[in-house]
């Protein structure tokens, strides 16, 4: 999964002109403009470790924070289902955000150099209602932060819990008022260490990659809160951990990124890197993960993409691509991906779409399985009727 | 109306410019002075409304503390645990910019990240080269407004001095915020904003919050939400609502702007009295006009209403000028009141006047409407009477005479109706004022009489001091009375404000003197330098007060630590005593010493002090116990660090130094109740025979240059408080100047006018052969004997007004007890203001009567 620190630095500023934008008109109050949103994304990578050559792991303390580096994030998706085959998707994410490689010394507990940020979103088909929220917070005086033993990150009351040296199970839980949820979390497979032994490289310059690592195969079960209702459900979800230092590079637009649960007992984990020249950049990759566990690395030559359809965002006016056909010849694999519902896109300080989807068979139209699809940096692209 | 009576009017004002001229300055002034105190007083509430609405934002409720503010656990717990938000946390404080005299800085710690929902102008923020990165990471950095760093000649990186409490900092500029709109940048005027982390730093206050904002919904389940939120509150932790702090911070200048835009009202009634003197004269000087045009068939409506009209005009010149005039006037002003809110209340920061377009229409209502209802009656008088009888002249004088004793009658009746006004047992403040302006204008009315009881008394003397013509001019002044009445009536209102107010402000100023000259016994005062000059919580070092108290030449120390503290009568100055005297020696102890610095009004010290230091008794100051009608025996309620606490009121005791009044308890008594250690001043007594100054240049050694602490001589800090008095009351003294400068003007303009006027039987007495010389002599005594009937009764009204002022206005406004004082100094200038206007307004009649050739004078017009 690849999710840039410039989220994250740009959601702690603009996070403020959201709340102002949502207030009433005519309501006299005291405001000011941001002159500079950018000036935290193009951070120096001075004093922050990077991610060079890959690195042996070792559990739980890689369950917990690098705080040398820039940016780190824990992420949860799932496709969750309750006995009479309500679908829900649900995604979790805690980032992490260093604002300098070294922290302060300091006088005051409120001190702190880590910032932590939470987007959670459900998505109810049965209901078509898709809701996402956002949190932002220091990492001290206990608001938010993350630590490896027991294994346990948390912004505010929202949370991922696990017990020892693997973490699992791993309990999540948050609430934000109107929907909610309470999961406990398994894993059928072991770790998948991504790109070269858990070094997953995004460009060509050394240095410009993250420590990558994903759980694909999370049996999950637990109950969902969606509005009144509190529900018993049941399915799968992912887990991804990353934590890297150097930002995107220059020429680099956005990315679209895949994560599927097939019904044959494999998962495939995609993303291609969109630049601004409209290719696709070289250094797209993934990984097909057998039934037994053993995953095979994807280069952008063995996937196959097309994009069937595009809906637009009747908030935004983004355009997004809402259908796609995935091939990975090699593996006999041609599938079709669509999304459970069209307005999956997150209403929080970035603008992005995020949602689960479900998967079937190009040839026969029968069910694959489901997964989770990111779509980052469309909004560059606003639609002819803007 | 037809074009002549127009044509008729406006040369009648054309031929009398000086007339007009001066009663249009009249006005002006007037206008100008109610306008300009007005807009200094709104500038003043709105850069404090401001002020607390940029600090408070949307916060509807707060949860603040005790001694030493809010746990910031409290937070996380209500925050995480509770799930109670929007909440933020906010540490804050004033601090001093010692490069920028006259301003003062609010500081504002907020946790960016929870500040979204309540102050949006964070979001107004250039942070180039990853300003707020360096705001969250490094200590001692801010946030400006772009203006406010532009004036100070500061840009993002520079670095700005403060004082925070004695200690000198300085604080990085990490970005600027740029203010949207107006509004915010008035907002921002005088705000640093830094992380919370920055301000417990500065302030150090680690673990401890000043306050957590909530926004609460109105409705039932806020209701629930509230409860639950006050079932976590530790003991001395409150929740209150954001506005009713800052009503409660406002409510105490409330009675200051009242004052003064009562006083200023006198230079308006003044002024009426002006513009009535004029029109009545304008119509005088007409009858006969008047009553040839009434012959030749112009209606009573029409008469009416040209003289309303000419009045109407002069108002609207001298009310339009007098706005222009009150806003420049007005930029002096909100400086002064400005500096009197800082020295009194709080640190209020203030650039500029506020030209709030109401207030601008309430002075244009205001001089018009004065105008109106002064020509409402000469303008009746123009029609009212008969065509035929308007034209004789006699007829007025004669009627005036029969009017004389009733207008007297209505004096008295008004004194008396005051009178039972300031009887009426209330604290209202309105009916105060009400009553000192009916007593002006009963007093007003019973200036004929007495004007011709005195002249009937002064004729012989005069006769006999400079023979017929004395007698003349005495007479003179009874036989035009219906014009000299209303001049010395004026002049006499006029001089009558300024001896009020000038004993007003000596008695006050006397009894400041000898309220210090008691209560300042101690050698040495230590203290931090405070921004409010009436009170000081910023703490002294532990470490300062330990090496200041053991010092060699010190006899003994006492501490002073003052808080504010919650109380159901709304925030209380607290403070702590603690008298140390370790090496109690038989001529003095300290303890003795020092508490005769307190003089009891209630309540007997032998009883007092045991109480006070064994029992945990309060003692409140005067103002304190009129606010709220409390009394020694009574019982108060403090919000403690234990939660409310009930203290019985051993004594009332006099001091004058801040007007929302002071509780004092043992340092005793403190420390078992509140968890807060600090000192915030310290009394030394010098050892026998130790220079005073010499130790004060000893401690301020021993102090060292790291500490911005202020130790002075009981001399010194004498003469300092006298400077901050002086300073509150120089807005007083200078509407008092105003005032006496309306009057002044009055004055001249309505001698001026009826000696002019005179031009006729002048020019007779010229040619039965009196000499320029004797003309002079006659215009200038006559004129001074005016003044003098004038000065003369302005004094005993002036006295009856001081005694209003000090004994029902002050007492009413800020509960003090002041001593009257009558200086022989004031009076005399009174007598001699009323003289010196008098005689100045005589000059240039005479000069131009004596010059004018008689036959000229004597042709008819």
């Amino acid at each position: 999964m690849f999710r840039f620190i410039l989220i994250t630095l740009i959601a702690l500023l603009t996070v403020a002109v959201a709340y102002a934008i949502g207030r009433p008109a005519g309501e006299q109050q005291v405001q000011a403009t941001i002159s500079a949103v950018e000036s935290l994304g193009a951070g120096d990578p001075e004093g922050f470790a990077r991610a060079f050559e890959p690195r042996p792991f070792s559990f739980p303390a890689d369950h917990g924070p690098h705080p040398e580096f820039r940016s780190e994030w824990w992420y949860y998706t799932g496709n969750l289902e309750t006995t009479d085959g309500r679908h829900f998707g649900y995604q979790l994410t805690i980032f992490r955000s260093a604002l300098s490689a070294e922290p302060a010394l300091r006088g005051s507990n409120w001190a702190t150099n880590q910032v932590y940020m939470a987007h959670f979103a459900l998505s109810d088909v049965a209901t078509g209602r898709f809701s996402s929220f956002e949190r932002i917070s220091r990492g001290a005086q206990g608001l938010a932060g993350a630590q490896a033993e027991p294994f346990r990150v948390w912004i505010e009351d929202w949370s991922v819990e696990g017990a020892g040296p693997a973490a699992l199970p791993m309990r999540i839980r948050a609430d934000a008022g109107e929907v909610a949820i309470d999961l406990v979390l398994e894993s059928d497979k072991p770790l998948v260490l991504q790109g070269d032994r858990g070094l997953s490289r995004k460009g060509p310059e050394p240095g410009n990659a993250s420590y990558y690592y994903s759980l694909t195969r999370m049996p999950t079960t637990g109950s969902i809160r969606s509005d009144e209702d509190t529900l018993q459900v049941s399915g799968l979800s992912w887990m991804d951990r990353e934590w890297s230092t150097s930002a995107l590079g220059e020429d680099l637009l956005g990315w679209d990124w895949f994560a599927l649960q097939l019904v044959d007992g494999r998962e495939v984990m995609y993303y291609q890197l969109r630049r601004r020249d409209g290719q696709i950049d070289p250094f797209s990759s993934g990984v097909l993960v057998g039934a037994n566990g053993t995953p095979r690395p994807l280069s952008h030559a063995d996937v196959q993409l097309e994009v069937l359809a595009f809906w637009q965002s009747p908030h935004s006016h983004t355009r997004y691509p809402a259908r796609w056909r995935l091939r990975i010849p090699a593996e006999n694999l041609d599938l079709v991906i669509t999304p459970y519902l069209a307005d999956q896109e997150l209403h929080v300080s970035v603008r992005y779409w995020e949602g689960a989807v479900g998967i079937s068979n190009a040839d026969s139209a029968a069910p694959a399985g489901s997964g989770y699809v990111e779509l980052v940096g469309y909004d560059d692209q606003p639609s002819a009727d803007q | 109306m037809s074009r002549i009576l127009w044509r008729s009017s406006l040369r009648h004002l054309l031929r009398h410019p000086w007339q007009i001229g001066l009663s249009i300055l009249g006005i002006a002034l007037g206008v100008a002075v109610v306008i300009s105190i007005d807009l200094a007083n709104q500038s003043a509430q709105r850069a404090f409304e401001l002020s607390t609405e940029t600090i408070a934002g949307r916060a509807t409720h707060q949860i603040t503390g005790g001694s030493a503010g809010v746990p910031e656990e409290l937070y996380v717990q209500l925050r995480v645990e509770a799930g109670v938000r929007p909440i933020a946390p906010i540490v804050e404080g004033d601090v001093a910019a010692p490069a920028y005299p006259g301003r003062a800085f609010h500081i504002l710690g907020v946790d960016p990240f929870a500040e979204g929902p309540f102050r949006s102008y964070l979001t107004g923020l250039e942070a180039d080269d990853g300003g707020l990165v360096l705001l969250l990471t490094h200590p001692n950095t801010a946030l400006l407004s772009s203006e406010t760093a532009a004036q100070l000649g500061l840009r993002a990186g520079d670095s700005i001095e403060i004082r925070v409490g004695t200690a000198r900092r300085s604080l990085l500029l990490a970005g600027l915020l740029h203010p949207a709109d107006e509004i915010s940048r008035r907002a921002l005027e005088s705000l640093i904003i830094t992380d919370i982390a920055t301000a417990q730093e500065l302030f150090d206050t680690p673990g401890r919050l000043s306050r957590i904002d909530l926004i609460i919904p109105e409705g039932s389940a806020g209701d629930a939400l509230l409860e639950q939120v006050r079932a976590l509150l530790p003991a001395g932790v409150e929740l209150e609502r954001a506005a009713a702090r800052s009503q409660a911070i406002e409510q105490m200048t409330r009675a200051f702007s009242l004052n003064l835009m009562a006083l200023s009202l006198l230079a308006l009634i003044v002024g009426i009295f002006l513009i009535y003197n004029t029109m009545t004269f304008s119509v005088i000087q007409r009858r006969t006009l008047i009553g040839t045009l009434r012959a030749l068939g112009v209606t009573r409506r029409e008469i009416f209403t040209l003289v309303l009209s000419e009045a109407l005009i002069i108002g609207l010149i001298g009310t339009g000028a007098g706005l222009l005039l009150g806003i420049m006037l007005g930029r002096g002003m909100v400086r002064l009141v400005t500096q009197t809110i800082n020295d009194l209340y709080f640190v209020l920061s203030l650039q500029e006047l506020t030209i709030a377009p109401l207030v601008l229409l309430k002075g244009l209502l205001l001089g018009l409407g004065a105008t109106l209802v002064a020509a409402l009656v000469p303008a009746f008088e123009a029609t009212s009477t008969p065509p035929r009888a308007v034209l004789t002249r006699s007829t007025i004088e004669s009627r005036l005479r029969w009017l004389v004793p009733r207008a007297a009658l209505g004096g008295v009746l008004l004194a008396l109706a005051a009178t039972v006004m300031l009887l009426v047992p209330s604290k209202s403040l309105w009916l105060g004022f009400g009553a000192l302006w009916a007593l002006l204008f009963g007093f007003a009315l019973l200036t004929p009489a007495a004007t011709v009881l005195l002249m009937r008394l002064l004729r012989p003397v005069m006769g006999r001091l400079f023979g017929v013509l004395g007698r003349m001019s005495a007479r003179g002044v009874v036989v035009a009375l219906s014009r000299t009445a209303i001049a010395i009536a004026a002049l006499m209102i006029a001089v009558s404000v300024t001896v009020g107010v000038g004993i007003m402000i000596g008695s006050f100023r006397q009894t400041v003197v000898r309220w210090l000259d008691s209560s300042l016994q101690a050698d040495v005062y230590v203290s931090p330098p405070s921004l409010v000059s009436s009170r000081s919580d910023a703490p002294l070092d532990p470490a300062l007060v330990q090496r200041l108290s053991t010092a060699p030449g010190v006899k003994s120390a006492s501490t002073y630590r003052g808080i504010i503290v919650n109380s159901p009568y709304g925030p209380t100055q607290l403070i702590a005593l603690e008298l140390d005297n370790p090496r109690r020696d038989a001529e003095c102890d300290a303890a003795a010493c020092h508490t005769s610095a307190f003089t009891f009004k209630e309540g007997e010290p032998q009883e007092i002090w045991p109480a006070f230091f064994e029992a945990g008794a309060a003692i409140i100051s005067e103002p304190y116990a009129y606010r709220h009608n409390l009394h020694a025996g009574s019982r108060i309620r403090l919000g403690t660090d234990r939660g409310e606490r009930e203290f019985s009121v051993a004594g009332v005791f006099y001091d004058y130094g801040s007007d929302q009044g002071v509780v004092m308890i043992s340092r005793q008594t403190y420390e078992q109740l509140w968890d807060d250690r600090a000192i915030s001043s310290l009394v030394i007594y010098a050892e026998e025979g130790v220079d005073v100054d010499a130790l004060v240049e000893s401690l301020r050694v021993l102090a060292g240059p790291e500490h911005d602490v202020l130790i002075r001589s009981n001399k010194a800090l004498r003469e300092a408080s006298l400077e901050v008095f002086d300073r509150t009351f120089a807005i007083t003294a200078v509407l008092r100047l105003l005032a006496t400068l309306v009057a002044f003007v009055g004055v001249l303009s309505a001698l001026m006018a009826l000696q002019l006027e005179r031009a006729r039987e002048l020019g007779v007495l010229r040619a039965n052969g009196l000499t320029p010389r004797q003309v002079w002599g006659l215009v200038t005594s006559q004129t001074g004997l005016m003044g003098l009937v004038a000065g003369l009764l302005s004094i005993p009204v002036g006295i009856v007004m001081a005694l209003v002022l000090i004994y029902i206005i002050n007492k009413r406004s800020f509960g003090w007890t002041l001593q009257m004082e009558l200086s022989p100094g004031i009076l005399l200038q009174a007598l001699l203001l009323a003289l010196l206007a008098a005689i100045l307004a005589g000059i240039y009649p005479a000069i131009k009567m004596a010059r004018t050739s008689p036959a000229l004078a004597l042709r008819e017009e």
